[in-house]
């Protein structure tokens, strides 16, 4: 089974949310961001080039425009490397463990596992970011020693950032999966 | 009409039938309000501002309302924090300057405020403490943003130095557009509608209150062989720690069974620990040093007579905590202190060594003879006197007849400013006022109001917290809440 | 609130008491609101001619100053010879150390307990540390450019006027700092002067003027306010007339600054007192105004 519905992100962009439901106990979720638009790419290029030739015209120097056609180039290529993330899925299986995946706009590809041991809960939290207040979706990992205790607070869809109805979708799903594992590991 | 909607079909008649006149018809639509409570001073911090925030806050949630409070961050405490019964804290990142006070731009607030009351649907601004920075530039924001607005004043300026003057006039531009205040005491009444040049009708005058269950007497914890002096207050200049220090060996020489117990921490520690070293008084001063809240009791209840020496004091909450826990209370006749308890309970003095000599005196004379009433009896009295429930009941109607207002617009706001402020100062902060309503139009149009979600209510009429017998179909968001804790 | 019955409200009167709920809303104005408020309490009421009386303080600084720097240019321009303004300076000294005795009978010296011959000792080891170093002050600033002197001495004479102790009680207020300023303009300005012998006198007349002259000064001021008042427009002329050989134009300001400061800022003073208007109230810090330290001395 699989669907897909249209979410907005905390600054109003479009966001995509697929869910693939394999089985009860095994789900993912894909949240895609738009593509880098060739428009904004265009702005952002015509104005490091204005800049670089409104020096070039006050120093004539013409490093400057090299260095400019330089910056672009290098610049596009880390921020498709580095920063723009296309697409960040969440796959949970009851039996084994959560794993993110995040894409790079250039193809790379990060990958984090939590295995089921570990994870105490799947959260919506609050928290102030910049100057707003948004709500997100974490992980909470067990404390080894002490088994109440949380050890750690591990965000999900970091660099999307959906709005709260994208992540209540998520949240819910993730908990029937919880629930499914705690029901047949209490079973046995 | 605007009430229609909010009231629903089932309670609209009934709201005709009780209250005919059309005013109340509107308090009635906005019978529960969406309340954010700002101040600088909050929990982890103590002293009385903040437990007056947040019994009152408490309070306000019992009778439905919905209550969130914003503070900046103390230390490590950043973000958004749950306390008992839902109540929401933002402790927000910003730059503390002195005191715990924040420093203020007028401006940089305002994002992170502005996204707070519109995710919050606050309808009512509550700022706190004319010493807090940050309670302004909330009340300012506010205003911007056309909401309704009330102010407590918790302390008492003079009127005589530069600093005094300086801070009236930017109380003046801070209340002058606010819709309702809020005083302890009649004298802090009196004191702000002076300092802010206000109309003495929209200042109302509701007490600070004691919890009774919390100060209750304990006679046995005391020895009736000695009589035992206590002292609750901060060691510093303004709580008079100078007569103090007089009035240690003038009493100790002429009554040899009289113990002194000072609670409290501050400068002015070391004059005492000097005139206890100088007469010789170790085994007869006990000095305990700075004390938890939950402490106070205790030491309260060791002695038989309190004594208070503030030279200026709003309302002071020590007296009624120590007049609950039974005790005979002396204090000086400064500020707000001679409406707080009837004149059986208090013996006032004059702010000098010579006067709180004799009024202790006088108590101890009535201690000796056994003149004095029980303290079971006291505390019976005085536990009637203030209760936050009362204060939660009369803020509320503060709240009821705010909401009834109009906020004034940008145009009305300006002229008010500028008519009321003087001609300089009015005219500078009509001019920051235009700023900032720019900027709060640019921060609209970068982010507007549709993008913000809006958050699960904690308190309030559906609140997560708010207990319900039929289960909600909000279940898995009230998990998602509780466990943000 | 809303705890008493109704038909208590005409007769109940408003009591200013938190402790009863009374029959009134919580923004009742009463009549007896700010009946405690009280205005101008400790306001002075000023008599003009005492005012004027007070500023001659001022005015006699100010002619300090003008007189001494008069004198500095007169050194300057070789048109007064050392030897003579050591002369003056000496008898004059002498004449106020005199004076200083006999105005208050001996009473002051008694008081202080300090002999004629401690006076005589320290005056001697002034004058001889001075008469040593004077070629060191002489030589000490040559390497600074005298513009920047001239400005260095203008701005420690005015800090000398502003800090000196005229009678007020107010923190800025410091006669030590007042004085090494005075001090330290006579000595980059005396450094200017043509040989070592003038920049010994000059600093040894500074110290007359800026440091045993104001003293002379305040016990005639408490002693006999007539001699005063004559001593003070006397020294005013002098330095008006002094003024006057160098630059008229100075002069004119100079006499200008005297009449604002003794007539017109006084009359001023006295009419803005008027318009006073100082609260006080309950709400007031309550003052000390026993002395606390008896308890721990």
């Amino acid at each position: 089974m699989e669907d897909e519905q249209s979410f907005s992100d905390i600054c109003g962009g479009r966001l995509a949310l697929q869910r693939r439901y394999y089985s009860p106990s095994c789900r993912e979720f894909c949240i895609s961001c738009p593509r880098l638009s060739l428009r904004s790419l265009t702005a952002v290029t015509c104005t490091v080039w204005l800049a670089a030739y409104g020096l070039f015209t006050l120093c004539e120097n013409s490093i400057i425009l090299s260095a400019a056609i330089f910056i672009t180039l290098l610049g596009l290529l880390g921020y498709l490397h580095f920063v723009k993330i296309d697409q960040e899925t969440l796959l949970i299986i009851d039996s084994l463990g959560i794993q993110m995946t995040s894409s790079y706009a250039s193809g790379k590809e990060s990958t984090t596992f939590i295995e089921m041991g570990k994870v105490k809960d799947v959260i919506i939290n609050e928290g102030i970011y910049m100057q707003k207040v948004i709500y997100y979706l974490c992980i909470l990992l067990k404390d080894p020693v002490e088994p109440h205790g949380i050890s750690q607070v591990v965000p999900v869809f970091q660099s999307a950032k959906p709005r709260l109805d994208c992540l209540i979708e998520v949240y819910r799903s993730c908990q029937e999966v919880l629930a499914h594992q705690k029901a047949t590991s209490a079973s046995p | 009409m605007a009430c229609r909607g909010g009231g629903g079909p089932g309670q609209f008649p009934s709201a005709v039938l009780s209250r005919v006149s059309p005013g109340s018809l509107s308090t009635y639509r906005t019978h529960t309000h969406n309340i954010c409570m700002v101040s600088d001073f909050f929990y982890p911090n103590m002293g009385g501002v903040e437990s007056h925030i947040y019994q009152l806050s408490q309070c306000l949630i019992e009778r439905g309302h919905k209550v969130i409070i914003v503070t900046h961050a103390y230390g490590n405490r950043k973000g958004i924090r749950y306390l008992t019964n839902g109540l929401k804290v933002y402790y927000l990142p910003l730059k503390v300057m002195y005191n715990q006070s924040t420093a203020t731009t007028l401006f940089h607030s305002l994002p992170l405020l502005r996204y707070i009351f519109v995710r919050e649907r606050v309808t009512i601004i509550h700022s706190h403490s004319s010493f807090s920075a940050m309670a302004h530039d909330a009340l300012f924001h506010a205003k911007t943003m056309g909401l309704q607005t009330v102010f407590t004043d918790h302390s008492l300026f003079g009127f005589a130095d530069v600093s005094s003057v300086l801070t009236n006039k930017l109380l003046t531009v801070s209340l002058c557009d606010t819709n309702h205040i809020i005083c302890v005491s009649y004298t802090s009444k009196e004191n702000t509608v002076l300092r802010a040049a206000l109309n003495p009708g929209i200042v109302s005058v509701i007490p600070n209150a004691v919890d009774p269950t919390d100060f209750t007497p304990d006679p046995f914890r005391r020895h009736d062989s000695i009589i035992t002096v206590v002292v609750v207050s901060r060691l510093v200049y303004r709580k008079g720690t100078d007569l103090l220090s007089g009035i240690i060996p003038e009493l100790c020489q002429k009554y040899p069974d009289l113990n002194f117990i000072i609670g409290g921490e501050g400068p002015k520690r070391i004059i005492l620990e000097e005139v206890r070293e100088r007469y010789q008084l170790h085994d007869r001063v006990r000095l305990l040093g700075a004390l938890e809240h939950k402490d106070v009791r205790n030491v309260l209840v060791q002695g038989h007579i309190f004594l208070n020496t503030s030279l200026t004091e709003a309302f002071c909450m020590a007296i009624v905590e120590a007049a609950s826990c039974g005790l005979q209370v002396v204090s000086t006749r400064v500020g707000g202190i001679p409406e707080v308890l009837p004149e059986n309970l208090i013996i006032l003095c004059e702010p000098s060594v010579k006067s709180l000599c004799e009024g202790l005196e006088k108590a101890i004379s009535q201690l000796k003879s056994g003149a004095l009433p029980a303290p079971e009896d006291i505390h019976n009295i005085v536990k009637t006197f203030y209760t936050w429930r009362n204060v939660a009941e009369r803020t509320e109607k503060v709240y009821d007849r705010v909401a009834g207002e109009a906020v004034l617009p940008m145009d009305r706001r300006l002229d008010r400013l500028i008519s009321h402020c003087g001609p300089v100062t009015g005219y500078i902060f009509a001019l920051l006022a235009v700023v900032n309503f720019l900027f709060l139009v640019f921060l609209r149009w970068v982010t507007p109001d549709s993008v913000i979600d809006i958050a699960i209510d904690a308190t309030g009429p559906d609140g997560a917290w708010t207990p319900r017998y039929p289960p909600s179909k909000k279940e898995g968001k009230n998990n998602a809440m509780s466990k943000t804790r | 609130m809303g705890t008493q019955p109704v038909a208590d409200t005409e007769e109940a009167k408003w009591q200013k008491v938190l402790y009863e709920r009374q029959p009134f809303p919580d923004n009742y104005v009463d009549r007896r609101f700010l009946e405690e408020l009280r205005k101008n309490i400790h306001a002075r009421k000023y008599q003009y001619w005492a005012v004027v009386f007070e500023s001659s303080v001022v005015i006699q600084q100010l002619c300090s100053v003008c007189v001494f720097v008069v004198i500095w240019w007169y050194m300057d321009e070789g048109l007064l010879a050392p030897q003579w303004l050591f002369g003056t300076g000496l008898a004059s000294s002498l004449i106020g150390y005199v004076l200083f005795d006999l105005i208050d009978g001996g009473e002051g010296r008694k008081k202080s307990g300090r002999t004629r011959w401690a006076d005589l000792k320290s005056a001697l080891v002034f004058i001889t540390f001075t008469y040593g170093f004077s070629p060191v002050l002489k030589t000490l600033t040559e390497s600074v450019s005298t513009d920047t002197i001239y400005a260095m001495s203008v701005f420690m004479l005015l800090g000398h006027l502003i800090f000196f102790d005229y009678g007020a009680n107010a923190a800025i207020v410091s006669s030590t700092l007042s004085l090494n300023m005075a001090i330290f303009a006579s000595v980059c300005l005396a450094s200017r002067l043509p040989r070592s012998l003038h920049a010994f006198i000059m600093v040894t007349f500074a110290i007359q003027i800026f440091a045993l002259w104001p003293m002379l000064q305040k016990k005639l001021k408490a002693c006999t306010p007539r001699s005063y008042v004559g001593v003070t427009l006397l020294f005013a002329f002098s330095a008006l007339g002094g003024l006057l050989s160098i630059s008229a134009v100075g002069a004119v300001l100079f006499a200008l600054l005297l009449v604002s400061i003794s007539c017109l800022c006084p009359f001023y003073l006295t009419r803005l007192q008027l318009f006073k208007e100082n609260i006080h109230g309950p709400w007031d810090e309550a003052e000390i105004k026993e002395d606390l330290s008896r308890f721990l001395s």
